[in-house]
């Protein structure tokens, strides 16, 4: 009836093997692939109503992400602050606790960042990375560390504080490049730029690509394995469950809280001090555009798991970057990026009504 | 297995509720395989078996709530296809489960009459949901007061108002989901009372319990399941305990656990002079004083809401200590973290599984190695290690009979009694030298009760100090040695478990009888 005997040699593989076939078969992978393919279907017809063919914009569409080395290296550019983001969210949510700061983490992390980056000098270059990304780790996460102890200490809705201090944050670092920071005739709100040591190397000429893509990979597979393997990952994830039981069986669920909400705002200054350190050179005020909230996206498509949020910014890079090849080759506005982006969020969301529309009245408890 | 029935498909007339050949599997769990069922119309049907053995899916096919893979379904003699609720509800299905769907913050007539309320324009006409719930309460005799918010209203009034609700729905076949395990003895001989009189008024019962004396006293009719399958349908004259015990788990229950004597041992739990708050600054505990010893079980009895579960929560860390002092092996833990007190040596099995002794999201392995996480060899420096606590729960499985597809799948996917059988098994696997449980065979069957029990005594005997707080006589007299009775708050009697009777503490339990300077310190024996 049930497990078949796992005492030959092949045992791991046919584990492995059935786990594939399980996720690949799941009611949350199947949601998630209808919902992409309705989403295709909705923009098609947005394309025909505009005038265009469809089959065109869409090959277009490919052809801009991924079509091209330089294409590509767009694309994974445009997915590197939402890896780190959408990393950054998915820490929090697994442990039950809703970071909505990303944002300002972000900013307060690139500020953190820039200023080691700027003034000091006469560094080796790794050691001036290395210490501008982990100042900037510090600083967004102490942010985030404030809303949690909130939380565990008054039982502060987190929601609301982080939500918040996104407003104080930004406007905060605003500040600074705008006043004490400002380099005489800089034209916006900026900090001046930072020392060639401290500025990430990039791959390819004409491309935004930087190392930074690297350790987004590498943040996302050090994020995979704390969660899967680690004691400490087992825990924020059973307090992410069920906060009840985690402190019935004796786990330290204040502290669990706690460090989840620092992991995440750290992952959000990294995700800030990347696009300091290997793209802009500097702190710019508005220098991001939404991504700590599109990491929010990112992480509830990838139900916060590690190589779905890789896979889903990237996706996300590819529209964005996708998108604006479109528009150029094509009367299509680059909206269309947003709204399939908008579409795909909204399908996800009601995943569950729609696989019981596709099998309707089979009633099966997958 | 028998078929019982064998009625030509037309002569349905005699027959309220006929199901056939139901089949229904989740994943490779066969929850039902081939079941039957035939109702009499006009009679109390009891449908008896194990948790797990299928009765709640079978009810919930009839009920419509999901849908069978195989078998046909006949109401009154006329076959049907029951797609949802609402659909069962119009062929005069009602249902009331186990855990009321009432609106709090509603009064009586107002939960009796939703989903089919009388109008006045757009309004709900409130006066005239008044006399409908006194009209039906005087005519099945169902005392209700209907202007009462059913937040007021004690458990027993509460299921009343369920049964108004679907009487007022017009159901003539009335399904019951073990209505009795929130009851205390004395409501549930008055439901019984009134199920009685609904069935001389021409209505049609079904009672789905685990409980032998409720289908003596009050079925006309058994249909008794395990594991998914039908083992017989039976007149109640034809039956008896013993016969229905053995169809049930299959086999004959011991009715005595050997329990050879202890040495008394040292104190694992000392608890004096204990207050605990409740709801709205009153006091939950007053003053409770006791000592648990090593290779004792002492039990406290009570009927429920007199403080037993503030003060467990208390006893474990999970809710404050406002006066007085609690030592688990010898350590002042008073005011401690969970975690502290289990350091100190406590193992507990919670009174509700699902909120609190297991995370029903995560995996059989995940339940069953916290607590454990941190120690070898489930872990390896900073990870876990997955082979080992794989190996670990498989153990546990084996040994507490659990029955579920594998020791990856979620723990919310079990049966009531195998959650159950999980917590304790992890409980027990701790080694603790104290061991707190409550209501630990709430909900769950004779078969996995009788193993709680063999694996509590067994404990006992290996030198643990346990506390069970339970509220079911039968337990508290089947593995006791000593028991202490709450009331309002206070231990108001302390008994060695074989110089007592039920009778003796049944006094105690509902107040009329308090020993003198009851127990202080519960050095006494």
């Amino acid at each position: 009836m049930t497990a078949p005997a796992s005492a030959q040699p092949s045992a791991p593989v046919m584990r492995l093997l059935r786990r594939l076939y399980g996720l690949a078969t799941s009611r949350e992978s199947v949601s998630v692939l209808v919902s992409v393919l309705l989403t295709l279907v909705v923009g098609g017809v947005l394309v025909v109503i505009n005038g265009d063919n469809p089959f065109v914009v869409y090959r277009s569409l490919f052809v801009h992400a991924f079509g091209s080395m330089q294409n590509l290296t767009n694309t994974l550019a445009a997915a590197t602050p939402l890896i780190f983001t959408g990393l950054a969210v998915g820490i929090s949510f697994r442990a039950g606790v809703w970071n909505i700061g990303a944002e300002g983490q972000l900013y307060l992390g690139a500020m953190g960042g820039a200023i080691v980056g700027v003034y000091l000098t006469n560094l080796w270059a790794p050691m001036h990375i290395a210490l501008s990304l982990a100042v900037a780790m510090v600083c967004g996460g102490l942010w985030a560390w404030i809303m949690g102890f909130l939380k565990t200490k008054w039982n502060v809705d987190e929601v609301v504080t982080t939500m918040m201090g996104n407003y104080i944050a930004i406007h905060f670092t605003s500040y600074l490049a705008n006043y004490p920071l400002k380099p005489p005739k800089a034209p916006i709100g900026s900090t001046d730029y930072v020392q060639e040591s401290a500025q990430l190397p990039q791959f390819v000429p004409y491309s935004t690509l930087n190392a930074g893509f690297v350790i987004a990979i590498a943040t996302a597979v050090v994020y995979w394995i704390f969660y899967r393997y680690t004691t400490t990952g087992y825990q924020m994830r059973t307090v992410g469950y069920n906060r009840l039981f985690a402190r019935y069986a004796g786990m330290p669920s204040g502290r669990m809280i706690l460090w989840a909400m620092f992991g995440s705002g750290a992952l959000a200054g990294l995700a800030g001090c990347v696009e300091v350190l290997g793209v802009q050179y500097r702190f710019v005020q508005d220098m991001s555009p939404n991504y700590g909230f599109d990491g929010i996206l990112v992480a509830l498509l990838a139900m916060n798991s590690g190589p779905g949020i890789v896979l889903v910014a990237i996706l996300f890079g590819a529209l964005r970057s996708g998108g604006l090849g479109v528009e150029r080759m094509t009367n299509v506005p680059s909206e269309l990026s947003i709204v399939l982006t908008s579409v795909l969020i909204l399908l996800v969301s009601s995943r569950y009504a729609l696989v019981k529309l596709f099998r309707k009245e089979r009633g099966t408890r997958a | 297995m028998t078929r019982q029935e064998s009625v030509p498909v037309n002569a349905g007339s005699d027959y309220a509720v006929e199901m056939r050949n139901i089949s229904k599997s989740f994943g490779d769990v066969k929850a039902n395989e081939d079941v039957h069922l035939a109702v009499r119309k006009g009679s109390i049907h009891c449908l008896i078996g194990e948790n797990g053995a299928g009765k709640s899916t079978l009810m919930s096919i009839l009920y419509g709530i999901i849908q069978p893979d195989a078998g046909e379904i006949y109401v009154n003699g006329r076959r049907c296809v029951i797609r949802n609720p609402r659909e069962a509800n119009a062929l005069g299905i009602g249902m009331v489960h186990q855990h009321f769907q009432l609106v709090d913050s509603f009064t009586v007539a107002e939960n009796v009459v939703f989903g089919k309320e009388p109008r006045k324009g757009w309004l709900t006409d409130r006066r005239k949901a008044a006399e409908i719930t006194r009209k039906l309460s005087e005519e099945y005799g169902l005392k209700v007061d209907p202007a009462a918010k059913i937040a007021d209203l004690p458990v027993g009034i509460r299921q009343r108002v369920e049964l108004l609700k679907a009487l007022h729905k017009g159901s003539d076949i009335l399904i019951l989901d073990e209505p009795t395990a929130v009851l205390t003895p004395q409501e549930t001989k008055e439901l019984f009372a009134t199920l009685r009189n609904l069935v001389a008024g021409g209505k049609t019962v079904i009672l789905i319990t685990h409980k032998m004396e409720e289908v003596m006293s009050v079925s006309d009719r058994v249909t008794v399941l395990r594991r998914g399958k039908t083992v017989g349908t039976m007149e109640r004259s034809e039956c008896d305990e013993h016969k229905l015990s053995l169809m049930m788990v299959g086999r004959q229950v011991e009715a005595h656990l050997p329990k050879p004597e202890m040495p008394q041992g040292k104190a694992v739990l000392e608890v004096s002079g204990v207050k605990v708050g409740g709801a709205q600054g009153t006091l939950s505990v007053r003053g409770v004083s006791f000592t648990v010893r090593e290779g004792e079980i002492v039990t406290i009895a009570g009927v429920e809401g007199n403080g037993q579960s503030e003060l467990v929560e208390a006893l474990t860390g999970l809710r404050p200590v406002l006066e007085g002092r609690v030592s688990v092996g010898g350590r002042d833990v008073t005011n401690q973290s969970p975690a502290a007190i289990r350091r100190a040596g406590l193992a507990h099995v919670p009174s509700d599984r699902i909120a609190m002794g297991l995370s029903v999201g995560q995996s059989l392995e995940e339940n069953a190695v916290a607590g454990h996480h941190r120690m070898r060899p489930f872990r390896r420096g900073w990870l876990m290690n997955h082979r080992e606590i794989r190996k670990f729960t498989e153990s546990l499985i084996g040994q507490f009979d659990v029955r579920c597809g594998g020791s990856s799948v979620a723990a919310g996917t079990l049966s009531g009694g195998n959650m159950q059988k999980l917590v304790i098994a992890r409980e027990m696997s701790y080694g603790a030298r104290f061991l707190l449980a409550s209501l630990p065979t709430r909900g769950i069957d004779i078969g996995a009760s009788e193993l709680v029990h063999k694996h509590l005594i067994e404990a006992r005997n290996a030198g643990t100090g346990i506390l069970v707080v339970s509220t079911d006589l039968d337990e508290v007299f089947r593995i006791s040695d000593r028991i202490l009775v709450m009331y309002n708050g206070e231990v108001v009697g302390e008994f060695r478990a074989d110089a007592t009777t039920r009778e003796e503490l049944g006094l105690y339990m509902i107040g009329a009888r308090r020993q003198q300077e009851a127990i202080a310190g519960g050095e006494a024996i």
